[in-house]
């Protein structure tokens, strides 16, 4: 396991983890909700620009962790501040500081009350975010994983809507134990290796029973955090009652982890087991794909049917990391940076009208293609996106999941054929009644400069993504391999 | 990557259809044409070969493949946009004119695709721009109707989709080239089905006759010509020689003939004659001789003008009339005089009428597949054009712009009446000198159209049905109820064919219809239904049920002066101890 010096003359990593963290502080100090405003937007502008040297310096040849920072932090107890990044967190990293600034932006008029307090988490889950996919340390992975709760507790409890309590509270119980599970299968790897410092774990080959309960430990973990079905039911709740940024975190960010743990330490730690538990996964994850698709068809409330398509996408990350492909993983790896692109921004979309029309049913929205054409072109453009329309960026990542899981099982593979199709009635069914109505549509604003603003980078995103994914392949192929081999080597 | 000889036109219109918005008035208009004419100037300098090839993610893809087969639907294909643009010229929404560009264009690009990701990608495109030329009639049964079309397209695309992964793990690339019927598998024939989805073959046919009648005038023109088309090319390039395209592509010019003769709505005559003329190209394809193929070709071609031509007659009768159904119509000869002439070119033309282009390519098909020894298949094709004639050609005539009612209209507009004469002008210049047409065909043609049998042998099966219809002619009238009161044997032999085709092809095709809206449609929502109350009832149950068992045990805790939270919390660490002592003693 390489570890790679930080060729940079500061902390990268800890700057851009602490960076938002003290610009929560600082906006504690001041009084005033523009202040307040300002400040969360200056300081993750800023960590975006501050985490482009990693983009630019990280060695894409290289496989093992970059930019490592180690330091002794409890000797005691074999505790280490351990940051690093590969191929696999770097584009995740990238992901949650460009998404940031956006929910920054996407908050500015929505919310109104307790903005300090608002800003505060938001950068509070900035910080914990980055720290989970930086963290080299399982006890530090841990309190950034646990970190992340809070605030995003708060965010739906706070200025969530009408059942806001049943929400969040569904949201945080189910995370907490599926944490409980995590914090149980860390134990037992310090356990038996006395370590909780990650790349000293890594490929190390454990027996099959140990393996086999660790394994199922972190499963479940991840399985809720992705969700998996059957444990998907704490996020359309969740995402209904959200306000609009901590929608965008909860789904770009947030469902990331579960896949990002899957990848990392059920490859990484537990190859063995994976393989041999893999159908059930894929299963699961072809359930999620079509169980999904029809529940989005069924839904009225627009938050609702976006959320419910978010577990069929994850579904198609699932599908392709147990492909134990490489057209797989990599499909899988583009299906979490796509899914993180296009969801947040269709949920940024429904935040756009809820500001405007003050409802997220789907009756309540339609006949905009007149009165609101702008606002139109980006929303076709993110549905279209999403069920995976030739050059968009889901095409690319939905063509390579297949191409892993075909090449797996064919039989298998061709069960999802379903999901695809219902993705796409879904889609085109909230596109067709957004547009288009039976008589006349009272007048709306259309998009304001700030609206544009943030939707465009994510409208570039698809495009780009969709048309020239390769420079975002190249930065994880050589990590991607390392992980591939070890599941395979296992064999 | 990019050769000098070569511009894919298709990229003309998607990137020039991005000028239109910023374009006003009659500089709007002259781009408009000028770009269409761009592309038949670049397809006329067009030389064979292979351009644009890009390798992408490993895959190689080619967006420029020009050989005979596509150059012969590059020429009618730009001929048509053209026509089609002119013909629209007097719509002012931008946006109906940008989804026409990226319609034609991704055409275009379909055509020219060597392989099966790029190919794929256009015929997505092509689904998702044409549906906006349904959308833009505005009525909430358009708005159904086009949703209808997208999701049968986008279902169609997908057989594609997964039809090309599939094939990619048996042959190794995405080269989209001849397959032989023997060799073909599962894969192949995923791929057929979707192609057979967009060339309306019976029986996935039921979304055509559904979408095209409630598409704008304009966008009616344009739709007629390219979906249908260009999966016959498709068909034609990897498909040639399969007996299941024969025997269907056979029974579709039967099937939409019976059907177009009790239809009541021109347009939707038409769009049933689509079903029937397609069939003579998709059985061409299927009985796969050199001559059947060439056959297929020059009837797309021809059919594609004179179909765009009599969509064209219809549409102009709707954009004045604000109906094109034949019992509310007559008289019109009166009021629309040229409309009339050039609908009636494309109706003999469609009908074979020698001079006129459907004679030249349509008995190419039938002749073909005589020599091909399949005279069942050839008779059948003979049967149906008696059943163009009369429904085309004869009613439709008849009872729009003859006979009494109607109220008094303006002729078409400029542009509209221009479009029609310069289709009427190619119909006829076809007819006449067919080896103009016939000299773009993918195979060497030794095909003579003009000898005294074949033309008395039209003639005659032409003037029986002209003779049958005027005596018949009440019987034919569009209107739901039957005369009864007949008594001529000959008359009862009528009474009980357009009875039975009243009733029971009416009857199956409704049922075809149904099927695909009930249980595609309402089953798939039926399912949404299901899937969202057990979501709810079934996981969301034991999921919330068991929160309330833990909070009860909360509250019984609370005694110990802890709240509901705590509670979950220790009875989360308490399992987590639990699973510790499990390993320990392990």
């Amino acid at each position: 396991m390489g570890l790679f010096e930080n060729p940079l003359p500061y902390d990268a990593l800890s700057t851009i983890i602490f960076l938002p963290l003290s610009g929560a502080l600082l906006i504690l100090l001041f009084r005033g909700e523009r202040a307040a405003r300002v400040m969360a937007l200056i300081f993750s502008l800023a960590n975006l620009a501050l985490s482009l040297p990693l983009l630019f310096l990280f060695d894409p040849s290289l496989s093992g962790f970059q930019f490592v920072e180690l330091r002794e932090w409890f000797p005691g107890l074999g505790l280490k501040y351990a940051l690093g990044i590969d191929g696999i967190s770097l584009p995740l990293v990238l992901l949650t500081v460009l998404l940031s600034p956006i929910c920054v932006l996407c908050s500015w008029r929505a919310i109104e009350q307790r903005v300090r307090a608002f800003m505060f988490c938001l950068l509070l889950m900035e910080t914990s975010m980055i720290g989970v996919f930086c963290s080299l340390d399982f006890v530090l992975f841990y309190i950034f994983w646990e970190g992340m709760l809070i605030p995003m507790y708060l965010l739906i409890a706070i200025w969530g809507g009408p059942r806001k309590d049943y929400a969040s509270l569904k949201f945080f119980i189910y995370t907490l134990v599926g944490s409980v599970f995590l914090l149980v299968a860390i134990v037992a790897l310090y356990l038996k290796q006395g370590t909780f410092f990650i790349p000293d774990l890594l490929f190390k080959s454990y027996d099959y029973r140990f393996q086999f309960w660790v394994f199922l430990a972190f499963a479940i973990a991840f399985a809720i955090k992705v969700p998996m079905f059957p444990f998907h039911t704490w996020l359309p709740a969740a995402h209904v009652e959200a306000p609009t940024a901590g929608s965008v975190f909860l789904a770009s960010i947030l469902l990331k982890m579960g896949s990002y743990g899957f990848l990392r330490f059920c490859f990484g730690l537990t190859p063995e087991a994976a393989q041999k538990l893999a159908p059930i996964i894929v299963i699961l994850s072809i359930v999620a794909i079509i169980y999904a698709g029809f529940l989005c068809l069924g839904q009225q409330d627009m938050k609702r049917l976006i959320a419910y398509s978010s577990v069929a996408h994850m579904g198609f990350v699932t599908l392709g990391l147990f492909s134990f492909k490489l057209w797989g993983l990599k499909g899988a790896m583009l299906q979490m940076l796509n899914h993180g692109v296009t969801t947040g921004a269709l949920f940024l979309c429904v935040g756009i009208l809820y500001e405007r029309t003050h409802s997220r049913l789907i009756a309540d929205n339609s006949g905009l293609g007149k009165v609101m054409p702008w606002f139109v072109a980006f929303f076709g453009l993110f549905c279209f996106s999403s069920f995976g329309f030739p050059g968009t960026n889901n095409f690319v990542g939905e063509l390579f999941v297949l191409l892993g899981a075909f090449e797996t099982n064919k039989v298998m593979a061709l069960f999802v054929i379903p999901g695809p199709i219902l993705a796409a009635a879904y889609m085109l069914r909230l596109l067709k009644r957004t547009i288009w109505k039976d008589g006349e549509t009272s007048p709306l604003e259309d998009l304001t400069l700030r609206e544009v603003l943030y939707l465009l980078p994510l409208a570039v995103a698809v495009i780009w993504m969709g048309f020239a994914p390769r420079g975002i392949l190249g930065l994880m192929e050589s990590s991607l391999r390392l992980y591939l081999e070890a599941v395979k080597g296992a064999m | 990557m990019v050769d000098g000889e070569f511009i894919h036109p298709g990229f003309v219109f998607l990137f020039g259809s991005l000028l239109i918005p910023l374009l006003k008035g009659w500089l709007k208009r002259a781009y408009l044409l000028a770009i269409s004419a761009l592309s038949i100037a670049l397809v006329a300098t067009m030389q064979e070969g292979t351009y644009w090839q890009i390798d992408w993610l490993g895959v190689r893809m080619v967006l420029g493949r020009v050989d005979k087969l596509s150059l012969c639907f590059l020429w009618v294909f730009t001929i048509m946009a053209f026509l089609g643009t002119l013909y629209g010229l007097h719509r002012s929404e931008d946006g109906h004119h940008v989804a026409g560009f990226w319609y034609i264009g991704s055409s275009l690009g379909a055509v020219l695709a060597g392989d099966y990701l790029s190919l794929f990608t256009f015929w997505e495109l092509m689904a998702c721009s044409s549906v906006f030329l349904i959308w833009y009639r505005r009525r909430p049964e358009s708005i159904r109707a086009g949703f209808r079309y997208l999701m049968v397209h986008v279902f169609g695309g997908l057989c594609l989709f997964f039809g090309m992964v599939f094939r990619y793990w048996q042959v190794g690339d995405f080269t989209f080239g001849p397959i032989p019927p023997g060799s073909a598998g599962v894969s192949d024939y995923l791929i057929l089905s979707g192609f057979a989805l967009n060339a309306a073959v019976v029986p996935l046919h039921a979304w055509l006759p559904d979408a095209y009648p409630e598409a704008t005038v304009e966008g009616a023109v344009l739709l007629s010509a390219f979906t249908t088309k260009t999966a016959v090319y498709t068909l034609a390039r990897a498909f040639s020689g399969y007996e299941v395209l024969a025997l269907l592509g056979t029974l579709m010019t039967v099937y939409g003939v019976f059907y177009a003769l009790i239809e009541n709505d021109m347009r939707r005559v038409l769009a049933y004659h689509i079903v029937s003329q397609v069939g003579y190209m998709v059985a061409g394809v299927g009985i796969g001789t050199a001559m059947t193929i060439n056959g297929a070709c020059s009837h797309a071609f021809a059919h594609i003008i004179y179909k765009g031509l009599l969509f064209m007659g219809a549409g102009a009768v709707l954009y004045r009339m604000g109906t094109c159904k034949l019992s509310e119509l007559g008289g019109l000869w009166r009021w629309m005089p040229w409309t009339m002439l050039f609908y009636i070119i494309g109706a003999v033309s469609i009908s074979g009428f020698p001079l006129f282009s459907g004679f030249v390519s349509k008995n190419m098909t039938v002749s073909g597949a005589f020599d091909a020894g399949r005279p069942l298949l050839g008779i059948f094709m003979e049967l149906a054009a008696i059943g163009t004639f009369l429904s085309v050609g004869l009613k439709v005539t008849a009872f729009a712009f003859f006979g009494e009612g109607g109220k008094e209209v303006k002729e078409a507009p400029w542009n509209m009446l221009l479009a029609m004469a310069l289709a009427s002008g190619i119909c006829l210049f076809i007819g006449i000198y067919p080896h103009a047409l016939y000299r773009l065909l993918p195979f060497e043609v030794e095909y003579h159209p003009y000898e005294v049998s074949k033309v008395l042998e039209v003639l005659q099966l032409l003037g029986f049905s002209g003779l049958v219809f005027f005596i018949l002619k009440e019987k034919l009238r569009p209107e739901p109820k039957i005369n009864l009161d007949l008594d001529f044997s000959y008359r009862m032999f009528t009474k009980y064919f357009m009875a039975f085709d009243r009733r029971v092809i009416a009857l199956l095709d409704y049922l075809l219809g149904e099927v695909w809206k009930v249980v595609g449609m309402r089953g798939l929502y039926g399912g949404a239904e299901a899937s969202d109350s057990f979501d709810r009832k079934a996981i969301d149950g034991v999921v919330d049920g068991m929160a309330y068992g833990v909070r009860t045990i909360g509250d019984r805790s609370r005694r110990l002066q802890w709240g509901s939270l705590q509670g979950y919390i220790a009875l989360s660490t308490a399992i987590a101890l639990l699973a510790l002592i499990l390993f320990a003693l392990e």
